[in-house]
């Protein structure tokens, strides 16, 4: 995929393949707008992310990419629910019935208020998953987003995507290491 | 929860001391301001200040042993005042008439007083203290009188202990009736002069100009120059040096001692001055301090702060966060420091309003000024900092 232009149509389920070291999460930020160290262009319906604002940028977190980054990324200082409910504040898209719903469906019920630097890896990748559900998108990123997470917790997870990615009409781009069959791909990459 | 992740060093000693020397700062810039504005206003404001008459100089051409007895030396020629209409400081200039006819005083009731008296007539704009019925005309037998106010201390402090006299205050004067003869021979004319009033700018007796003019109309002795011996002058500033100079060439001699509200003016513009210096250096040290402190909240929140930014939270509405956190603690020392200096100003006119001087209540529009602009210049600060550094993410 390097080197080349590829590029991905709204709705399409995208999986990339690649070992260990050949740079999903450097695509993964690339795309989300962390990085801009790199040659060529990313554009998002055609407007150029190097060169977008970070004020625009945010807004486009907000209501149009959202991820769920490989190292979760949480808030060490504030509680599982705090950090759903900070994200869910933002847009409003979600009620907090809902989210509270969610959080059950993960299997976190007991831990909503454990600091999110008490949690285990397992269940602060969970909580990344709801937070990256809890607003409007029209892609969903995800960066080994089951790496901690058992079966049973995965499929629950996969399930939860797929729902609510369906409702929102949405695209997805996952990057993992080895092929699977978590979602229906329309298009598989390999780096 | 913002507040959590971004405000974690909002009780530091550090912001205590950064807002205290704030509040300082502000408060000594706009006492400084309403201290120069109120001697402004004292000397050159529209309420009479009768007592701070130092800007008013009568002047005369000093006598020397070589114009001494050289008739006209010693007056004043046309292209003498309107030389002094330019030079320097000077505002407005005024003639001293006096009187060429003879006059003779005698205390009415059982003084025992009796006394040649030269009389004297300025414009009546350089008359402190106004009173309500100065006006004269031919045919009034009763005649207004200004005295020096020297004069009823020299007569209660050194005159009436020494003779056993009676010593008087101003309101009994008032009521004294003081006969004056006008002119010689049969022509004379009797007058009944009531004093009306008391001058600090004036050091002799004063009578409206229509007395003045009638006088030396009809009893002036003729051959005397019209001409006028001694001015009376607006100085705005009779401390600079210029007019000094001015005065010291043409070899004019005024009272020294009414330039002393100038020296103190002086010295109240140094000080003022120097507590200005000091409140731009609090000011500007506090504004330092608190700038540094709102930069070291923001860099102890780094990690959150990026991670804000990462879900989508915008550096606009982030920095909106953080200034309406940090705003309401500038606003509220220039809350406190405007305070002080209301106070200040109802105080400070409450002191001088028992000195006879009269000073507006509250602060005058410099003071207000001062405070626009250096809360706009905090505020314009404390903003972009918390944006810049906002934006450094």
């Amino acid at each position: 995929m390097w080197n080349t232009s590829v590029s991905f149509n709204k709705g399409e389920y995208v999986f990339i393949q690649a070992p260990s070291g050949t740079g999903k999460t450097t695509l993964i930020h690339t795309l989300y707008g962390l990085r801009t160290d790199y040659e060529g262009e990313v554009k998002w319906n055609n407007k150029v992310l190097k060169t977008t604002d970070t004020e625009t940028l945010a807004g486009m977190r907000a209501t149009g990419i959202s991820v769920i980054f490989q190292d979760m990324r949480l808030f060490p200082e504030l509680t599982a629910w705090e950090n759903i409910d900070i994200k869910r504040k933002l847009t409003n898209t979600v009620t907090e019935a809902q989210a509270h719903g969610w959080l059950d469906r993960l299997g976190l019920k007991d831990k909503k208020n454990s600091m999110g630097n008490t949690l285990s890896y397992g269940e602060q990748q969970r909580v990344a998953i709801v937070r990256a559900l809890l607003q409007p998108f029209e892609w969903l990123l995800m960066d080994e987003p089951f790496s901690h997470l058992d079966h049973a917790n995965a499929n629950k997870a996969i399930e939860l995507i797929a729902e609510v990615v369906k409702q929102q009409g949405a695209g997805m781009l996952l990057a993992d290491l080895d092929e699977n069959t978590y979602f229906p791909y329309t298009q598989t990459v390999k780096l | 929860m913002l507040k959590k992740l971004l405000m974690r060093t909002q009780h530091s000693s550090r912001l205590w001391a950064a807002l205290a020397a704030l509040c300082i700062g502000t408060t000594l810039l706009l006492l400084s301001v309403m201290i120069w504005w109120n001697f402004s206003e004292l000397l050159y404001g529209k309420n009479q200040n009768d007592t701070l008459g130092s800007t008013f100089l009568v002047i005369g051409k000093r006598v020397t042993e070589h114009n001494m007895g050289v008739a006209n030396a010693t007056v004043f020629q046309q292209a003498d005042i309107d030389s002094l209409r330019s030079a320097p400081q000077v505002q407005e200039v005024g003639v001293i008439t006096s009187n060429h006819f003879p006059v003779y005083a005698m205390m009415g009731g059982n003084l025992p007083l009796a006394t040649d008296l030269p009389l004297e007539c300025v414009p009546d704009k350089f008359i402190d203290n106004m009173p309500e019925d100065w006006q004269w005309q031919p045919g009034n037998r009763s005649l207004p009188i200004i005295v020096s106010s020297q004069f009823l201390d020299i007569y209660n402090y050194v005159f009436a202990p020494s003779q056993g006299l009676p010593q008087l205050s101003e309101t009994s004067v008032k009521m004294i009736a003081l006969n004056l003869k006008v002119g010689e021979g049969d022509k004379a004319e009797m007058f009944s002069a009531h004093v009306v009033g008391f001058s600090d700018r004036i050091g002799s007796v004063l009578v409206p100009q229509s007395f003045i003019d009638y006088g030396n109309k009809v009893h002036g002795k003729p051959g005397v120059s019209e001409a006028p011996s001694q001015l009376i002058i607006k100085a705005k500033d009779p401390s600079d040096v210029k007019f000094g100079n001015y005065l010291k060439t043409h070899d004019y001699a005024t009272n020294s001692q009414n330039l002393r509200w100038s020296k103190i003016r002086a010295i109240v513009q140094v000080v003022t001055s120097a507590t200005g210096v000091l409140a731009l250096l609090l000011m500007g040290i506090g504004t330092l301090v608190f700038i540094l402190f709102i930069e070291l909240t923001i860099a102890r929140a780094q990690h959150s702060l990026t991670l804000l930014l990462q879900v989508g939270y915008g550096p606009r509405y982030l920095s909106k966060f953080m200034i309406m956190r940090f705003l309401p603690m500038v606003l509220g020392t220039v809350i406190v420091s405007m305070i002080i200096t209301i106070v200040a100003q109802f105080v400070a006119s409450g002191i001088v309003k028992d000195q006879g001087l009269v000073l507006p209540s509250l602060p005058g529009w410099p003071v207000w000024a001062a405070l626009a602009v250096s809360t706009s210049i905090l505020v314009l600060l404390v903003t972009k900092s918390i944006s810049g550094a906002i934006k450094k993410h």
